[in-house]
């Protein structure tokens, strides 16, 4: 048996699925003074009448580094950062101990200045004089070569406790991104060390013996002990895990587009043959771009409670939310509202909203049927457009060789899942609109949860080989070692996978071969003086996020757990 | 963190699966490093800084450019039609104004292609920048248009597309022609009879640096744009200036060229030659981009840049100023080129080799001498490799009379010609006719 948690904005869901059935659900309020409160309450929930021992995953989502962060309540953090020429390093600052380190690689790896060692002391004692504990060490290039950042590393020495290393994050070049990725991971990484101390203890309570997994914004999950060291992967795992959760109730292999309709926002997710779309580098926070791998989720700011206003003579839906709609108590008309007056939906008090729209309509020479009409249109058309959007860059994204320009496949998906309170109501008016078979399943609100429950662990990693120089890379393992002149491509994807594999075994999670994908097994000819010099090898290889069951679609016979 | 003053397109495509041969300079390897220098830069992270993919470049948009003979199929492959679609790519995202400006940073390069073409000419089928400006003139109109061609070599292939249209200013900069290919480019070759003055020519001594590049640069080439008042201004950016370039001698830095384009201000640049892959391109693009799209470009520098090691002698500099001096004067008033006359025709003969492919072209161009419009042109063109084939073209001001005689011209079955290939921009027709 699995147990998913989700801990959201507003509430805490639970599920308990046994193999492909749903057991048992639970939703409580977030209390986010007190985040183990909420998951106990939710474990007391699903666990009612099960024996906890059959539990073997415990897959966990938590808003826990994502708060830490957009709330300021994070450790200070020494960085320490090494550029060279291009863009200069200041533009990347981030914190309040933010120190340059004169020194250079190029693309190659090759130093081009030596990292300054009085530079290095220099800031380090500032660190030290101002008590600060946790570190990020940042070069240029140093995916290509992580010396620097291992030199940074051994002059804090045992002054630091906890050290983020830019080559360790990512294989693939980001010079600012990597910044921004380190930063916020040592920033965190004291909050949920705590929080992973006091979540074993309070799981041992339960007479759970089941492995623990945090999950990321990719929509798959890490060992507890991984998460330690990469807390900064946890952040944005909510969307993701609704994506899951569609992808646990949907059809298989098919191009599909997620819309999760929320009070004040709608977010919009697709899948390319039922593989959910990734952020080409990584997720943004707080303005700035990160290395952590995410599912792509557009947010845009259209919901229930969306606002409705006309402007010079023009029907407004969203993006501003002044309190719940009017027929939920709220003191301005807004689209479920709308909803209400064309009698697509009944929800709480009908008659408000007419009250509320007939107001509206009167001041705008309209009746209330009509201002409902384009208000609705409005919103439909937002919505709309933002999908065909979507599909749009994804089918125009850049690419780097003939062959994709003219072989890639167009995804162009057929079918729209909604999920979200007002689901049901736009199913027939964005079929219309959008030409999509829409489907609304019922997942009883807790999709983010059956996600968390169901989805797998996910990694990846990016090797480089470089025959002219002798050298592999792989910098997330910190492998940097010498390979023969004949090194070859098929080489390096057997490597690449023999890696991954071995270091998800590490960490407790065996996998089989078939799991792994090459997403990018490249391999240039290197030319020195008109001669061949070498060969110039990129791998990429990932376990893709993938749920390990679909679930029934039968759902009657589940209890939620609180209610008779 | 960084934002553009500038919305900047850029068109990346490396080509990362084709090679003229897998030892040639244009190869797959030659945008890796810049690739790799973009992302470690985290260049697409900058707010305004956009990239996107090239477009496909049809028959239609390479037949309003050239002549392509026995077929545009023969000349281009997909990689070709790719390239020029990158080119088109940056147009429209600047006449849209989804962007400011544009960058077309593809694979492989054009402007050593002339307005005929039977094969490959300096590493160049056809020429990306033409085959744009006519995209551009068939969907947006009638617009003037000045190219800048800052590659090492002379842009000939531009320069022979648009020696006769006074609507289309082709500035070179390059390194003298008595010292690198193709050997052309000198300032008495100022355009046609009807477009004198439109064609401009700045060679610049062996061993020029930043210092004299960027005079000629201020010096000539600024204020002939001010006074031409062009709608776009494209840059025809090679990056073989470069100190470190393999196949060329100057001593140009990334310093110069992300000045250069923030003195120049193009609305497009399409990437031309450049082959130090390593120690240039990564430096140069980057100062290109930066500098395009107003961000701060003065940490961008090679780590073996040496100012003082590469700056240019006094002689060299009282070169270029005299060149100057001499190119900017044969602007405000061109000297009437020797051109031959036979009839009411103006004559052009000549040999046109092409290194890459061996194939030795003979050309006779007869553009009429109408007091109506610019001149019916005819084009008859054989090679090594190909029997006689015609070029029939029509200028968008083409008078009834000049129409009328082309369409006869292209029309006439005489059984002289292999292949026929019309070129109306008045009417917009692009054909072939075949003999027989």
């Amino acid at each position: 048996m699995r147990i998913g948690i989700d801990i959201g904005g507003t509430h805490t869901d639970g599920v308990l699925i046994d193999g492909t059935r749903l057991i048992a659900l639970a939703k409580v309020p977030t209390n986010h003074d007190n985040l183990l409160e909420s998951i106990n309450q939710v474990l007391h929930g699903v666990l009612a009448g099960q024996d906890p021992v059959r539990v073997r995953t415990l897959n966990l989502s938590t808003t826990l580094t994502t708060n830490a962060i957009v709330t300021g309540r994070i450790d200070p953090v020494g960085m320490l950062v090494s550029g060279g020429p291009g863009i200069a390093p200041k533009n990347y600052r981030i914190g309040d101990h933010f120190h340059l380190v004169y020194g250079s690689l190029d693309h190659l790896g090759t130093e081009t200045s030596a990292l300054d060692e009085l530079d290095l002391e220099e800031a380090i004692a500032a660190c030290r004089a101002q008590g600060v504990k946790c570190f990020g060490v940042a070069s240029k290039f140093s995916p290509r070569n992580p010396s620097h950042e291992n030199l940074m590393v051994a002059a804090l020495g045992d002054q630091a406790d906890f050290v983020s290393c830019g080559h360790l994050v990512s294989g693939q070049l980001n010079f600012g991104r990597r910044i921004h990725t380190i930063y916020y991971n040592s920033a965190v990484w004291r909050t949920f060390r705590g929080f992973s101390g006091a979540l074993s203890a309070s799981l041992k309570g339960f007479d759970l013996q089941a492995e623990i997994n945090i999950l990321k914004a990719d929509g798959g999950t890490m060992p507890l002990a991984r998460a330690l060291d990469a807390p900064v992967q946890s952040i944005f795992s909510g969307p993701a895990a609704s994506v899951m959760g569609i992808l646990a109730t949907s059809p298989l292999d098919e191009d599909l587009l997620m819309l999760d309709i929320g009070g004040t926002t709608s977010d919009i997710a697709l899948f390319a043959a039922g593989e959910p779309l990734l952020e080409r580098e990584g997720i943004a926070i707080e303005g700035r771009p990160t290395l952590v791998r995410a599912i792509h989720v557009e947010s845009i700011g259209i919901g229930g409670d969306s606002l409705i206003q006309v402007e010079d003579g023009e029907v407004r839906t969203g993006p501003q939310r002044l309190g719940p709609c009017m027929a939920a108590g709220g003191s301005a008309p807004s689209l479920m509202d709308a909803l209400n007056v064309l009698g697509l939906a009944a929800f709480g008090e009908v008659q408000s909203s007419r009250e509320g729209l007939t107001a509206l309509a009167a001041a705008h020479q309209r009746t209330p049927q009509q201002l409902a009409q384009e208000a609705v249109d409005a919103a439909v058309n937002i919505l709309a457009g933002t999908i065909e959007t979507l599909i749009r860059t994804v089918n125009t994204k850049p690419v780097y060789t003939i062959h994709e320009i003219l072989e890639d496949r167009e995804i162009t998906p057929k079918k729209l899942i909604v999920i979200g309170g007002p689901a049901a109501v736009f199913r027939t008016l964005l079929a219309s609109r959008l030409g999509l078979t829409v489907i609304v399943p019922p997942l009883h609100g807790v999709a983010n949860a059956i996600g968390a429950a169901l989805t797998r662990t996910t990694s990846h990693l990016a090797l480089t080989a470089n025959t002219a120089q002798g050298r592999l890379s792989v910098p997330m393992l910190g492998i940097f070692r010498p390979i023969p002149r004949g090194f070859s491509l098929q080489d390096a994807i057997n490597e690449a996978k023999n890696l991954l594999a071995t270091d998800l075994e590490q960490a407790g999670v065996p996998i089989v071969s078939d799991d792994i994908q090459i997403t990018q097994a490249d391999t240039f000819n290197m030319v020195d003086g008109g001669y061949t010099s070498g060969k110039n090898i990129r791998v990429v290889a990932q376990v893709r996020p993938a749920v390990v069951a679909r679930l029934d679609s039968d759902a009657s016979a589940i209890r939620l757990a609180g209610q008779p | 963190m960084l934002k553009a003053d500038t919305s900047l397109g850029v068109i990346f495509f490396p080509a990362f699966d084709w090679a003229i041969s897998p030892t040639h300079p244009e190869r797959e390897e030659r945008l890796l490093y810049t690739q790799d220098q973009f992302r470690e830069e985290g260049l697409f992270d900058i707010e305004g800084i956009s990239e996107h993919r090239p477009l496909f470049a049809t028959d239609q948009d390479i037949m309003r450019a050239h002549f392509c003979f026995p077929s545009v199929d023969a000349i281009c492959t997909e990689s070709h039609r790719i390239s020029a679609g990158g080119a088109i790519q940056a147009a429209r995202l600047v006449l849209e104004q989804e962007t400011r400006r544009a960058f077309a940073l593809v694979r492989p390069p054009g402007h050593h292609a002339m307005k005929v073409v039977h094969g490959n000419r300096g590493f160049c089928n056809i020429n990306i920048e033409a085959v744009m400006v006519e995209w551009i003139r068939e969907h947006y109109g009638r617009k003037r248009i000045a190219i800048v061609d800052t590659d090492c070599h002379h842009g000939d292939g531009t320069q022979d597309v648009y020696w006769h249209d006074p609507d289309v200013l082709f500035i070179s900069l390059h390194q003298d022609g008595r010292t690198l290919y193709p050997g052309s480019g000198f300032p008495h070759e100022n355009g046609g009879p009807r477009a004198l003055g439109k064609t401009i020519n700045i060679p610049l001594p062996p061993r020029t640096s930043d210092e004299g590049y960027l005079y000629a640069l201020e010096n000539v080439v600024l204020p002939i744009l001010a006074d031409f008042k062009p709608d776009l201004v494209i840059n025809s950016a090679g990056q073989d200036n470069h100190y470190s370039d393999p196949i060329t001698n100057m001593q140009f830095s990334a310093q110069g060229y992300a000045r250069l384009n923030h003195l120049l201000k193009p609305d497009i640049a399409v990437l031309e030659g450049g082959y130090s892959i390593k120690g240039a391109l990564p430096y140069v693009n980057l100062g290109i981009c930066l500098a395009m799209a107003g961000c701060d470009y003065s940490a961008v520098r090679e780590p073996d840049f040496n100012a003082a090691a590469l700056r240019e002698s006094p002689e060299t500099m009282e070169t270029i100023k005299q060149t100057c001096a001499y190119v900017l004067e044969s602007y405000v008033h061109p000297p009437m080129g020797d051109f031959e006359k036979q009839g009411e025709f103006f004559i052009r003969e000549r040999k046109i080799y092409y290194d890459t492919d061996g194939i030795l072209e003979k050309q006779r161009e007869e553009l009429k001498d109408c007091d109506q419009c610019r001149g019916l042109r005819l084009i008859k063109t054989s090679s090594s490799q190909i029997q006689p084939c015609l070029g029939v073209e029509l200028p968008i001001d083409c008078c009834s009379a000049c129409e009328r005689e082309g369409y006869e011209a292209f029309n006439r079955r005489s059984g002289e010609f292999l292949v026929t290939q019309l070129l109306d921009q008045k009417n917009k027709q692009f054909r072939y006719l075949s003999k027989g």
